[in-house]
Order: C-alpha cells, then sequence, then structure tokens
C-alpha cells in the first residue's frame, strides 16, 4: 500500500512537472526572433540588432558567438539587418561567420540528431538551410563589398557563389540560379577591369532574367561584337556604346530590397487533414495505426510548421535621381523563391510529424502497459484495489511519457526571416561629379550623396525589412 | 523487474529522453586558451581558409625555392644588395584571407632583410607612393601598375604573387586547392627572374 501510494505521488509529481515543462521548455525559432521582427516592423533596426545580440548570447554587435547549432541562423538574420542599417563590414562579418557555420552545419551527420527529428521533434539537429538561402548569403554578401568599394572582396564572394551554384545543379536542385548574384558578380568583374568573367557572369545572369539594366554595360563590353547568344538578344543591334573613361561619364547601381519574405509558424492541423495530405507517403501500417490512436481519442491534432504570409510583396519602389524618377527592374523574387522551395519539402515535414506523432502514442502505450504488467506481478494475486492501482498508475506514467515527448516537439520553424521580400535593382549613367539619389519603398525614403569620379561607379543598397 | 525499480528506470529513460533538448543551446561555455597551454593548438585545420600552418609551409617552400635560384646565387656573389620591392599578393581565390596573405608577405619581408642579399625598400613608403598613384582609384594596389611602383621606388627588383583556388564541393565534402604562384621581376626589363608555385590542400570532410 505504502509502495503504492509512493509511486502514484511519484508519477503524479513526474506528470505536472511534465506539464509545467510544456509551458516553459524549448521554444520554436520563431519565438527567439519575434522581438527582432516586431523592431523591424516599428523600423527600428538597432533594436533589431540587440535583440539578436541577446539571442546570440553576445554583449555588441561586434561580437561572434562559438558557431554550433543556430547561432549560424541567428549570424543571418543579423547580417541582414546590418545590411539594411549601412553597415557593410559588420554586416559581410556575420555573413563570413554564418556561411563557415552552414557548411558545417550542412556536411554534418548525426545519427541522434535523424533520429531525434523522427521520434522527439522536427528542429532536433542542425540547421539545414536550402538551396536559395546559400546562394543568396553569397550574393548579398557580394553586394556589402560593392558597396565597401571592395573589388577584391566582392570577386571572393563571386567565386563562392559560383562554387556554390555548382553544388546546388549537381544536387539535381534547379533553383542553383538566382539571376541576381550572377548580376553582381559580372558587376564586380567588370568593374576590375576582367571582361571575360563579367561577360560569363553577366550570361547566367541573363538565363534567369532579361535585365534591361544590363543593355548599355553589354553595349560597352561586348563593343558590337557577337558573344554569348543571350548577350546578343539583348543588345540587339544597338550596337556599341562608349566607356565610361572616354565619355566622362560614372555610373550609380541601386539595389534596393523590401517587404520580408513569409515566416514559418507552427501550426495545429487536425490528424484527418494531415493523413490526407501524406497518405501516399505512409504505409498501410502507419494508416491502421494512426487511425487506432485516432479512434482511441490519443491524437487529434498534428503540431507542424507552414509558411506565414510575406509582407510588402506588391510594393512599388521608386528610384530618383537628382529629383528625375529612374527605372527599376524586378532582380529577385525571394517570397516566390521561398514557397517554392517550401513546397517541396511540406510532405516531407508533415510526414515527419505524424511518425512522431505515431512513435509518442507507442511509447505511451509501452509505458503505461509495462507499469500495470510489473506492479501486478509484484502484488498479491487477489488484491483488486492494487490492480486498479497499478492500471491508474500505469496510464499516469504512459500519459508522463507522452506528454514528454509532446513537450520536446516543436515544429522546426526555423528560417533565414530577415530576407526582403523582393530585390529591385536600378542602373544609370551619370555625368561625373555630385548627386543626390532618393530610394524609397514601404513608407520609407533614403537620400544618398553621391560623388563619383569621370570613369568611377557606386553600388548603393538601400533595404527596408519590414 | 520490481516496481520501484521498473519506475526508475522509466524515469531515467524520459530525463534522458527530455534532457538534451531541454538544455539544448545550453552548451558548455567556451574558453580563451594560450597555444602554450594547449599541446597541438596549431596542428588542427578549423576551416578551409589559410592559417599560421599554412603561412609556415608557404613561406619556408617559397623561400627555399628563391634562396636555391640562380637569382639569389648572383646577389650574393655581387654583394650590392639590389633594392627589392615586396609587393601585396592578389586573392584570386574563394576565401577572404587578405589578412593571411599580408600575414606572408611580412614573414617575407622579414626573411628577406635577415637574408642580407638585399635592400627591401619600406612598407610605409611604397604604400605612400601606390596611395599617390592610385588616388583616382580609391588608393589600392592595381597589378597591372606593379612595374610603375617598382620604377618610382627605385627599385631594381619587385616580388609579385597570385594565390588561385579549385574549389570543389561533392559528396558531402568540401575541398580547396591553394595554388601560390611568386615572381621575382627585373623592373627595367620586366624579365620574370624567378618563380615558384607551392600548393597544399584544405578540406571540409566526413569522419
Amino acid at each position: 500500500m505504502a509502495l503504492l501510494s509512493a509511486l502514484r505521488r511519484a508519477a503524479i509529481g513526474s506528470a505536472l512537472a511534465l506539464a509545467l515543462l510544456s509551458e516553459t521548455g524549448c521554444a520554436g525559432h520563431e519565438r527567439r526572433v519575434k522581438a527582432t521582427l516586431e523592431a523591424l516592423d516599428r523600423n527600428a533596426p538597432e533594436q533589431a540588432i540587440a535583440a539578436l545580440d541577446e539571442e546570440l548570447g553576445v554583449a555588441k554587435p561586434e561580437d561572434v558567438p562559438a558557431v554550433q547549432e543556430d547561432e549560424a541562423l541567428l549570424l543571418l538574420d543579423r547580417a541582414s539587418v546590418q545590411l539594411a542599417r549601412g553597415q557593410h563590414k559588420l554586416s559581410a562579418r556575420d555573413f563570413g561567420a554564418a556561411d563557415q557555420g552552414i557548411e558545417v552545419l550542412d556536411l554534418s551527420t548525426n545519427a541522434a540528431a535523424d533520429i531525434g527529428k523522427y521520434v522527439f521533434s522536427d528542429d532536433s539537429g542542425p540547421y539545414k538551410a536550402p538551396a536559395y538561402e546559400k546562394l543568396l548569403l553569397n550574393t548579398l554578401n557580394l553586394l556589402n563589398y560593392l558597396a565597401m568599394r571592395d573589388l577584391g572582396g566582392a570577386r571572393v564572394e563571386a567565386r563562392r557563389l559560383a562554387t556554390m551554384q555548382a553544388y546546388v545543379k549537381g544536387q539535381g536542385d534547379e533553383s542553383a540560379l538566382l539571376g541576381l548574384g550572377s548580376y553582381l558578380a559580372g558587376l564586380a568583374f567588370e568593374k576590375s577591369g576582367r571582361r571575360e568573367e563579367a561577360l560569363l557572369h553577366y550570361d547566367e545572369a541573363l538565363r534567369f532574367a532579361q535585365y534591361r539594366s544590363l543593355r548599355d554595360p553589354l553595349r560597352t563590353l561586348t563593343q558590337g561584337k557577337k558573344t554569348r547568344p543571350g548577350i546578343d538578344a539583348l543588345v540587339g543591334e544597338a550596337g556599341a556604346l562608349a566607356p565610361l573613361e572616354e565619355t566622362g561619364e560614372a555610373e550609380i547601381i541601386v539595389v534596393l530590397g523590401f517587404g520580408r519574405v513569409p515566416q514559418k509558424m507552427p501550426v495545429r492541423i487536425p490528424i484527418g487533414m494531415a493523413l490526407a495530405l501524406v497518405a501516399r507517403e505512409l504505409t498501410a501500417d502507419q494508416i491502421a495505426q494512426a487511425n487506432a490512436l485516432v479512434a482511441q481519442g490519443a491524437i487529434s491534432f498534428v503540431n507542424y510548421p507552414t509558411l506565414g504570409p510575406g509582407r510588402g510583396g506588391y510594393e512599388v519602389p521608386s528610384f530618383g535621381l537628382d529629383g528625375k524618377p529612374q527605372a527599376l527592374e524586378q532582380a529577385l523574387d525571394i517570397e516566390a523563391q521561398t514557397r517554392e522551395a517550401w513546397h517541396k519539402r511540406e510532405g516531407t515535414i508533415v510526414l515527419s510529424a505524424i511518425t512522431r506523432l505515431l512513435a509518442r502514442g507507442v511509447a505511451g502505450a509501452a509505458v503505461q502497459g509495462g507499469t500495470t504488467a510489473a506492479i501486478n506481478a509484484a502484488s498479491s494475486g487477489n488484491d483488486n484495489r492494487n490492480k486498479d492501482g497499478a492500471a491508474a498508475l500505469g496510464m499516469l506514467l504512459g500519459m508522463a511519457t507522452n506528454l514528454t515527448l509532446s513537450v520536446l516537439d516543436t515544429p522546426d520553424t526555423r528560417s533565414w526571416s530577415t530576407l526582403p521580400a523582393r530585390v529591385a535593382i536600378g542602373r544609370v549613367r551619370v555625368p561625373a561629379g555630385k548627386h543626390k539619389v532618393k530610394l524609397s519603398a514601404r513608407g520609407m525614403a533614403r537620400t544618398f550623396d553621391v560623388d563619383v569620379p569621370a570613369g568611377g561607379w557606386a553600388v548603393l543598397p538601400y533595404f527596408i525589412l519590414r | 523487474m520490481q516496481p520501484l525499480a521498473f519506475l526508475r528506470h522509466t524515469s531515467a529513460v524520459l530525463v534522458a529522453a527530455a534532457l538534451p533538448s531541454l538544455v539544448a543551446g545550453c552548451g558548455g561555455d567556451p574558453t580563451y586558451v594560450r597555444g602554450s597551454q594547449v599541446e597541438g593548438l596549431d596542428d588542427q585545420a578549423m576551416s578551409t581558409g589559410i592559417d599560421k600552418r599554412d603561412i609556415e609551409q608557404l613561406l619556408h617552400e617559397n623561400m627555399k625555392s628563391l634562396m636555391a635560384s640562380p637569382l639569389a646565387n648572383g646577389w650574393a656573389q655581387a654583394g650590392d644588395k639590389p633594392t627589392l620591392a615586396i609587393f601585396p599578393m592578389i586573392n584570386e581565390t574563394s576565401h577572404h584571407i587578405e589578412g593571411q596573405l599580408q600575414a606572408v608577405l611580412s614573414d617575407e619581408e622579414t626573411f628577406m632583410v635577415n637574408s642580407n642579399l638585399v635592400t627591401v625598400v619600406s612598407r610605409e613608403r611604397q604604400d605612400q607612393m601606390i596611395a599617390e598613384v592610385e588616388r583616382q582609384q580609391g588608393g589600392h594596389f592595381d597589378p597591372n601598375h606593379a612595374a610603375e611602383y617598382g620604377r618610382q621606388l627605385g627599385a631594381k627588383y619587385y616580388i609579385t604573387g597570385k594565390v588561385y583556388t579549385a574549389d570543389e564541393r561533392a559528396y558531402g565534402e568540401h575541398r580547396v586547392q591553394y595554388f601560390m604562384f611568386m615572381q621575382v621581376i627585373e623592373t627595367a626589363t620586366s624579365a620574370v627572374r624567378w618563380q615558384n608555385k607551392a600548393t597544399f590542400t584544405k578540406a571540409l570532410i566526413r569522419d
């Protein structure tokens, strides 16, 4: 009797402790960046940086933590915000650290994490960045180096991007080309006086989209000669254009990122709907098992991540030069890339959520059965009160097991949250000298005072992440 | 199994399952250490970039080759200590190794000064002159103008170099092969008087 009471107290204590843990245990990644995104919505990038510093466990933006798991992702977020603040050196440093961290995580295989993914939680183990994020990392860092007029650094990022593009292509991913990266890589080589490499990258960019802003630079680079079909098609019969050095002109390139990609959000969907989503992926045994658990009322909902709404996707940005409006063209629709990558993986994610649900049900049932049997075996055979107690205790421990695994199951909402929804680009020849460039989007505007010498150039990034 | 033992076992399993995830992100604090405190601290590669060990290897290979060359023998025999400018190495790699290349350059400068075979142009004077020549281009070193810098500095020879990489990812691994080319060029004729290639490989591989 005393033994059973002690067991009961222990089991109730365990269940209560676990219930409490479910309120205070590991939150999903979306909670880690909540303060950052709210700060960006208020147009307070400094507060966004402070929130990220806190999550990274560092005292100031100049500090870089050891990159072990999700720090790489938080560094990507901090790098984007620093880029938006015009802090290109800090942004480049953060991108560099994140790049190295993501590479190590990407190549690491961890059996425990893989098991965890299927039993405990979808965000067990290291973050594996999707292809478009890896490519955008080098693309945005290229932009940092161009903004700093560091062509050597820009060329390094261009080479890193090319290596990553080849790798992604080799993996059979057709999203190996993002256009903007190749455009900026071409620009880095063009301004370094490396014509052939510039043409190679521009040609790649044109396979992604017909960038009208490349027409005049290509007329200069090709001097009216036929080079590659994509380039020839864009240049058409326009003929050669004299280089900036000869005309005494300069060039201004603006890159305007605005809005924000959809964030991953945890959702609860009815088990029936989840089963319908992945019915073709489940075995007959798994479906029968799931149906049995549903019939017992043991499970009714599945937790899994989904994409929330994007921000600013329909915005029309503007580019003014010395008071006159200039043309902008879309360089990249990152929101579309995000959704496309997500839809490819959604089935797998729902499937693993159901797998974990079944694992929890099986573990709970095993603990319940085992506890009841063990207590019954240990107590005298005719004591019905002991048997009832054993059954109740078994049920309680089964619940505790289920609850433990539920506490640990957080939908994987990890993603690069501070990417702009879209990026626009504008490129104009201007007389050498001082100019006022005004960029605006999402109710925000910034004026840049630029002084460019003859034959010179300036790259002006402006990111509004709200 | 006795009830208490079973419960203890069950609890242990639950805690073992729960604990790693509940404390995820709360790993041990990193500690700063001195090289003298940890044996072999410089031995392990920490990335696919260039580290101290690689710099030492590059310097050793290049300087060994230069000292064994007919050019250095000529310097030793003539004993007139011609003026030598040491220009920055151009980074044509897929890694941001400008800082490390600066270290290679400083080590080379030290080696050449201590060799007593040449008179090395001071870095300060060199940088000042390059900044003046390249004022329009932000004062950065332009390898295409190396001969002009050499002439303006009154250097009879100058050392220049480039580092390339063959950077590949495949089968879940990443390999970077580095190729460092170095040359001593005679300023007056632009003739290459000595050239050497040093190579090494860094990789991120699966265990």
